[in-house]
């Protein structure tokens, strides 16, 4: 994936450089807004990461520009904000003027990779049917799921609570928002109901190192696959 | 206060008013002395060398009668001898003898009104001497003055009356005004609205709102500053943050990586430092104005995800027990209290601990508490836990001692009660408790 960093401070912009090259993306870095609208009029990114607190033209008029001058011509480019300001305006602003994501530093490393995988896999999937989560592949459109490339048996409302949850990787899903995204029209589905199909789908995952973690009166939260 | 004043201009009237009035009340009784001294002057004969009065014992009863006073006289020859009447009637002490005088003196041991007329007896001129006792004219010295001081006295009271009203009336926006800056937070600087108070008192609200003024300026300056000196400090800890764990993800020789992990921590710290640095920038009074109607659930709700990667990395298992409770705040604020309150709860408790995160209502009003199962507060400690950079004696933990000062601090801000309890056997409970509302 081609990736593109917009922040001013220089160790963080090379840290951040690093990590995502680790990932296996191809990363540019510029210090400077006006750059970033320039190199996104005429390239293609998957994914901008934006700084907000930017020398002359700020994070957010970069942003404004993003999206009013290239409408999504070459598919979707999702931008991940950085901010050293946590104000709530901010973040209402940022969201508001079309970021994708939010995040404050300092921050883990882990949770940024996270992210920009989150990110990366949002976009991929308005055209892809296809989501992979470590050994896990579901063919949304087949509607067939593969564990380690073996066909993986998953009953509909199964599959519906993983669908869920891989749309939220690293975040806590409360059981509400499961409920509402699986049940139909006129179903009556029990917090015991989601339970029981939680507890079937670890049995299902949980030897291939895919772990479900019950946030205890809230509700579940798939982690990131770190690998057996 | 008013008073003494008041009551001498009240002697100061009587007297003004007393002097003037008494004087021809005086000069009408001595001429009525003079009129009695001039028809005995009338009743003089010459017998011989000399003369005698030839009074009538029924003039003499007549002019002697009076209703109140005794009244005396004496009738002198042309060299001062006495004639007839009551001997030892005193002369006046100066003044020619052929004029008319009125004086004072006194006369078988009493004070009299006395005047001497003169009297025509032949070719010569005798002296007629009139006096009388002093009671109606010092019933008449009452009268004037009780006449003239009970007026006085009224005005007097009346103006008290109206002083004292006018001047409770006049004070009476003064008094509001202290009693409005009285009943102020020592965080509200705003204005005072100068629209109530009097005409006299607008040099002082105006005065007193430009020291508020300044005074808020001052404290928006120091509050900016320490936000943005915060702010500053984040871009650079990411940086640090961002090349620690880096370097931590690739091999390293075991005490390489036991100081880097060392210096990790201490970024991580530091961040958090800076976080809380910059809540207590904002929790401080004349800063908040960002209030608004709040639920502590779903602000629960948007945190947790944070706070569960917290807790996972620490083994803790972190639950959450989220009720309806409504509350007027400031978001910011209140999602530090509740990420310091859990944050303390997850460091705290062991590896295999329990932490759970409660919202919700009780008694009337909005609560929210962390439960844990730590080693808990010892109760000498509770107190002194809630102040700034205090850490108990002896905790491992990583913390800077800022953490429920914050809170508390933040609570504060908000009316709300914060409370330390034993959680079940072991470990604590931190409990914020709103206002009925």
């Amino acid at each position: 994936m081609r990736l593109l960093i917009v922040e001013d401070d220089a160790p963080l912009a090379s840290g951040l450089r690093r990590i995502l090259e680790a990932e296996g993306h191809a990363v540019d870095v510029t210090s400077r807004g006006e750059q970033a609208v320039l190199a996104a009029a005429q390239e293609r990114f998957d994914l901008v990461i934006l700084d907000i607190g930017l020398p002359q033209m700020d994070g957010f008029e970069v942003l404004r520009r993003l999206r009013t001058a290239s409408p999504e011509k070459n598919g979707p480019m999702p931008v991940l904000v950085l901010t050293a300001r946590d104000a709530v305006d901010d973040r209402v602003r940022g969201l508001d003027l079309g970021a994708d994501d939010y995040m404050v530093k300092p921050f883990a490393m882990p949770e940024l990779t996270a992210r920009v995988r989150a990110l990366l896999r949002r976009s991929q999937a308005h055209g892809g049917p296809r989501i992979v989560h470590g050994p896990l592949a579901l063919d949304t459109v087949a509607r067939r799921a593969f564990l380690k490339n073996e066909p993986l048996e998953l009953a509909a409302r199964e599959w519906a609570v993983l669908e869920v949850l891989l749309g939220k990787v690293e975040k806590i899903v409360s059981k509400e928002a499961i409920i509402q995204a699986v049940a139909g029209w006129g179903d009556d589905l029990s917090p015991n109901a989601i339970e029981v199909y939680v507890s079937r789908l670890r049995s299902k995952l949980e030897p291939a190192g895919i772990k479900i973690r019950t946030v205890r009166g809230f509700g579940y939260m798939l982690e990131e696959f770190k690998g057996n | 206060m008013l008073l003494p004043p008041i009551a001498a201009l009240l002697v100061l009237g009587a007297l003004v008013a007393y002097y003037p009035s008494i004087e021809p009340a005086t000069a009408a009784y001595d001429q009525s002395l003079i009129d009695v001294g001039i028809s005995l002057g009338s009743y003089l004969r010459a017998a011989g060398q000399g003369y005698r009065l030839e009074l009538p014992a029924a003039v003499d009863q007549v002019l002697r009668r009076d209703s109140f006073d005794t009244v005396y006289y004496r009738v002198l020859g042309p060299n001062g001898e006495g004639i007839a009447g009551d001997d030892g009637l005193p002369e006046p002490l100066n003044g020619a003898g052929d004029a008319v005088l009125a004086y004072d003196t006194s006369y078988k041991g009493q004070n009299v009104r006395a005047v001497a007329v003169p009297a025509q007896c032949g070719l010569d001129s005798c002296r007629v001497l009139v006096a009388e006792t002093l009671v109606k004219r010092k019933r008449m010295a009452r009268d004037i003055l009780f006449s003239t001081l009970l007026p006085e006295m009224l005005i007097a009271f009346a103006t008290i009356l109206i002083v004292w009203f006018g001047v409770k009336r006049g004070l009476g926006p003064l008094a509001r005004l202290s009693e409005e800056i009285k009943a102020r937070s020592p965080g509200d600087l705003r204005p005072i609205d100068a629209a109530g108070t009097p005409e006299e008192a607008r040099p002082l609200v105006s005065a007193l709102n430009e020291l508020l003024q300044e005074v808020s300026q001052a404290s928006r300056n120091q509050q900016r500053f320490l936000a943005n000196a915060a702010h500053q400090l984040r871009t650079p800890l990411a940086g640090l943050q961002a090349h620690t764990e880096l370097t931590l993800a690739k091999a390293l020789p075991s005490e390489v990586r036991a100081e880097l992990e060392q210096v990790h921590q201490a970024t991580i710290r530091t961040a958090r430092l800076a976080n809380q640095l910059l809540a207590l920038a904002r929790a401080e009074p004349g800063a908040r104005g960002n209030a608004a109607e709040l639920n502590l659930k779903s602000l629960a709700e948007a945190e947790a995800d944070a706070w569960v990667h917290q807790a996972l990395a620490q083994d803790v298992d972190l639950g959450f027990e989220l009720e309806w409770a409504p509350v007027h705040g400031d978001a910011f604020l209140l999602r530090e209290a509740l990420a310091n309150l859990v944050h303390n709860s997850i460091e705290y408790s062991p590896r295999g601990g329990h932490v759970t995160v409660r919202t919700g209502r009780r008694d009337g009003g909005s609560f929210l508490e962390v439960d844990d199962d730590g080693p808990g507060i010892p109760l000498a400690e509770r107190e002194r836990v809630l102040e700034r950079f205090y850490r108990v004696p002896g905790t491992s933990g990583t913390g800077s001692g800022l953490g429920l000062a914050i809170v508390r601090e933040i609570a504060a801000g908000h009316g709300a009660r914060i409370s330390i309890t034993d959680a079940g056997a072991k470990g604590c409970r931190v409990a914020i408790t709103f206002p009925h509302g």
